[in-house]
């Protein structure tokens, strides 16, 4: 069935598709009430740590009166779980799914997910799920590969019958194989030369030899505790040469910066950005600012060291945006002005994060845990799932905005997908403030972007207190 | 410490070849003719020539310049570190030599091809890895692509920006200011060729906050200056830039381009090194400098180098711009041979030749009533700076 069909087939199997367009499918009842154990689950794997969620006392004083769902997790309560998919082919998007999977769209990613929250989940509230199949598209030419967009839109009830929210979905159904091939970008990076070798004797060995096991090692005098970088072989400040070192933090701010564009040396991707970093500890080191646009660089920003393995036997420590800790009180109305950034948020993509996210998303697509298949189904690697991509970027407007900010929607659309070892930055903006139904309403847009290019971009309204 | 050697020497024949980006000649040939071109100026048979003096990046060994120049017999011969810091530097070499008696007449010089040949502003990236200290210094910067001149000044000048909220229009109003006299100026690779504010802030980035207009050219070309003693120069064919004094300076924490470990690296305080010196020797002040000579490789250290020397107070280098007051009816009109960005970049020495001129009265964009011309060298670098006085 893979073969390639004629014009008069795609418009036929088109119209197939579209069939039930518009129809309703049998509702779909979570199999477990929303509890404890799977929130947890979620706020452990996400590094959510909003007590909301899982401290009663803190819930009893917050917003809800007691414990309520990370919002971002309306879809995970009916996800089917790790049992063997059964498409229905009564039901209109589970229809959909099994034709193009029996027609050799067999790749599948999410695209857009857009949550609307009418009220925060109770634990013992248990979902009833309603699909609708809203639109199919033509075959159209993706990066991934050729395919078929499918919208659905989920209505959200309670076992008491309550509208608690809904889902607006698309996914990618896709031929493995067909996308674009690897851009020219990557064959240079493959054949790109090293960085210049660091020139080292036996004054600086113990610096390198550091950052090839992850540690930032700075020279300090043994005799007067003086710390100086670069090295010496005497201290300037006592005269001793009794010289030793120790392991920084890897805590400090961006002193000055600059951004190279011109001459390009091969071994380097341009713009390029070079940071002198200022250590806790008092003393500066030329280094490269990574997971960081050049326009978000600025004098004083919180960073943090991470070790880049740039021969086989040499790695330079290397610096990204600091995660700044989580706001423990919560920023009212009249605190926030439209224009407003958020601080920038690094998340280090580790398959930790990848498969953990996954499963407790209880998202069980083979895709996001296991690399032979998703090798086999056209991605270069295991890719986080949607759901976690809402579930970090709601962690993230949540961390800026405080934990009793209320979530009363979250519009997500992915780009380029979050593979392991690369590192997504979040950053965001206020970008509207208005009252609506009695209450303050901010506008925060927010982009994750890894990489390749932006990972995720979207908006969110948050409900906030006016005082 | 004072200098001893104010005023005992002087400047008596400057020479240049044409000022070029392919010169089609050796760099030999070109440093031949700028000597032979300075002793031709001051009326002084090459062969009477006893002492040379050039600076680190030089190529062109000065016993080869000897004999191309007919010079037999050499009693003082010297080479001084850091480039284009070293540009005043060579004078005061010069100076200390005849002073002490070791020379009668210096030539310092620079030739090179180095828009031709080598391109200077390609900076490190061929370096090989080493383990000299002078290799291993490089190993803080290089392997994170910190590897041209531009991105080592660069690094200040956002400092700078952050501290005292000095814009990127305000190292533009430097380059305006050389490009205006290098319009003026027939010698001048930007001969007729001024630029506005919006040329600068529309030319590409090198290397954020720098563009390309904040960079000095590269250029193939050669400079020669004749030094002798005040005495002397009297009977040779020019008025002579007498040279009040002359200073070099290196401070705490220097490092190559690069000292960025300082408490604060929005001064330059090699370079306020070399005004202390500069001024306590030689009596003057601020106050008594009609026009400057400010090394500008990079637009954005011309800032604080006005401050070193007291035009303006620290941090205010750019309200001392905005104002005017390096431009052509300005209280301290600079490089009025369009600098290093218009006329052409010998590593300063093209600039030191028009402090002569200005004392002489003999340049193309002549200030009135100039009684002494301040000259400084490259910065990041140990540095040196110069101040020429009309003779008494």
């Amino acid at each position: 069935m893979s073969e390639v069909m004629t014009d008069e087939q795609k418009e036929a199997f088109v119209a197939k598709l579209r069939k039930e367009v518009g129809s309703t499918g049998t509702p779909s009842t979570a199999r477990d009430p929303v509890n404890q154990p799977m929130i947890r689950h979620w706020c452990d794997a996400m590094e959510d740590a909003n007590p909301l969620y899982t401290d009663p006392d803190a819930a009893t004083q917050g917003p809800h009166g007691e414990i309520v769902a990370p919002p971002a997790m309306l879809n995970a309560w009916t996800m089917p779980g790790n049992i063997p998919r059964v498409n229905d082919p009564q039901d209109p998007a589970s229809g959909v799914y099994a034709m193009l999977d029996e027609a050799g769209y067999v790749g599948v990613v999410a695209t857009n997910s857009e949550h609307v929250y009418h009220r925060y989940l109770k634990l013992g509230d248990r979902l009833t799920g309603t699909v609708k199949l809203v639109d199919v598209t033509e075959e159209k030419q993706t990066a991934l590969g050729i395919g078929h967009f499918v919208t659905t839109e989920t209505e959200y009830l309670n076992q008491h019958g309550e509208h608690v929210g809904s889902m607006f979905f698309r996914i990618l159904k896709f031929r493995p194989g067909t996308g674009r091939t690897a851009s020219s970008d990557g064959d240079a990076a493959a054949e790109r030369p090293p960085r210049p070798r660091p020139s080292r004797n036996q004054d600086t060995d113990f610096f390198w030899q550091g950052s090839r096991v992850g540690e930032l090692r700075i020279q300090q005098c043994q005799n007067c505790g003086y710390l100086q970088h670069p090295p010496g072989t005497r201290c300037p400040a006592c005269g001793s040469t009794d010289m030793g070192y120790i392991t920084a933090s890897g805590e400090g701010t961006l002193y000055s910066y600059v951004v190279s564009h011109h001459p390009r040396v091969p071994s380097f991707d341009y713009p390029l950005n070079i940071g002198l970093v200022e250590l806790e500890e008092g003393v500066r080191l030329v280094t490269n600012i990574t997971d960081c646009d050049p326009d978000q660089l600025k004098v004083g920003m919180p960073l943090r060291a991470w070790h880049m393995q740039t021969h086989e036997d040499v790695s330079l420590p290397v610096f990204r945006p600091a995660r700044v800790p989580r706001n423990p009180s919560t920023l009212t109305f009249d605190e926030v002005s439209v224009g407003d950034e958020l601080p920038l948020c690094p998340i280090p993509l580790t398959p930790t994060l990848i498969v953990s996210t996954a499963i407790a998303s209880r998202d069980y697509q083979d895709v996001h845990h296991d690399r032979d298949m998703a090798l086999k189904k056209g991605s270069e690697d295991i890719f986080m799932n949607i759901l976690t991509s809402s579930g970090l970027s709601a962690r993230y407007i949540g961390d800026w905005a405080g934990p009793d900010a209320v979530f009363k929607n979250l519009k997500i659309r992915l780009g380029a997908p979050n593979y392991p070892y690369d590192c997504m930055t979040m950053s965001g903006s206020v970008t509207a403030k208005r009252e609506a139904d009695g209450e303050d309403i901010v506008e925060v847009s927010f982009r994750g972007q890894n990489s390749r290019g932006p990972h995720v971009t979207g908006t969110v309204d948050l409900a906030l207190p006016r005082a | 410490m004072t200098l001893k050697y104010a005023y005992h020497s002087a400047i008596a024949g400057i020479g240049a070849t044409p000022f070029t980006k392919d010169s089609g000649r050796t760099p030999m040939d070109q440093a031949v003719e700028a000597c032979l071109a300075a002793c031709e100026d001051a009326g002084l048979p090459p062969e009477k020539v006893n002492g040379f003096v050039t600076y680190s990046a030089e190529q062109n060994p000065e016993i080869e310049l000897a004999r191309n120049l007919g010079v037999e017999e050499m009693t003082h011969f010297s080479m001084v570190h850091h480039g284009g810091g070293a540009a005043c530097g060579v004078i005061a070499v010069a100076c200390q030599a005849i002073y002490s008696g070791a020379a009668d007449y210096v030539l310092c010089y620079r030739a090179f091809n180095e828009r031709s040949w080598h391109r200077f502003g390609a900076g490190v990236q061929d370096r090989p890895a080493g383990a000299e200290a002078s290799e291993v210094s490089f190993s803080w910067s290089s392997p994170f692509g910190l590897v041209t001149p531009a991105s080592w000044v660069a690094m200040f000048a956002t400092r700078y920006m952050h501290e005292y909220g000095a814009t990127t229009e305000d190292f533009g109003r430097v380059s305006v200011v050389d490009r205006d006299f290098a319009a003026t100026n027939p010698y001048a690779h930007f001969f007729q060729r001024p630029i506005t504010l919006e040329d600068h802030q529309n030319s590409r980035w090198i290397v954020e906050p720098l563009r390309l207009l904040d960079c000095c050219q590269e250029t193939d070309g050669a400079q020669a200056l004749l030094v002798t003693t005040a005495e002397r120069a009297k009977d040779l064919k020019q008025k002579p830039a007498v040279i009040a004094s002359a200073a070099q300076g290196a401070a705490e924490d220097q490092h190559m381009m690069r000292s960025y470990y300082r408490d604060s690296i929005t001064g330059i305080p090699e370079m306020g090194l070399c005004a202390r010196q500069l001024y306590q020797s030689s009596g003057l002040s601020a106050d008594d400098i009609q026009t400057a000579i400010i090394y500008d490789h990079f637009t954005p250290l011309v800032l604080p180098q006005l401050e070193e020397f007291g035009f303006c107070d620290r941090g205010e280098a750019k309200d001392f711009i905005r104002d005017g007051h390096l431009q052509r009816d300005g209280r301290l009109p600079i490089n009025t041979n369009g600098g290093q960005l218009g006329e052409a970049y010998i590593h300063g020495l093209n600039g030191i030749a028009e402090g002569v001129r200005q004392i002489r009265g003999t340049s193309v964009n002549q200030i009135e009533n100039v009684e002494n011309v301040l000259a400084t060298a490259g910065t990041a670098v140990p540095t040196s700076a110069l101040i020429l006085s009309q003779p008494q």
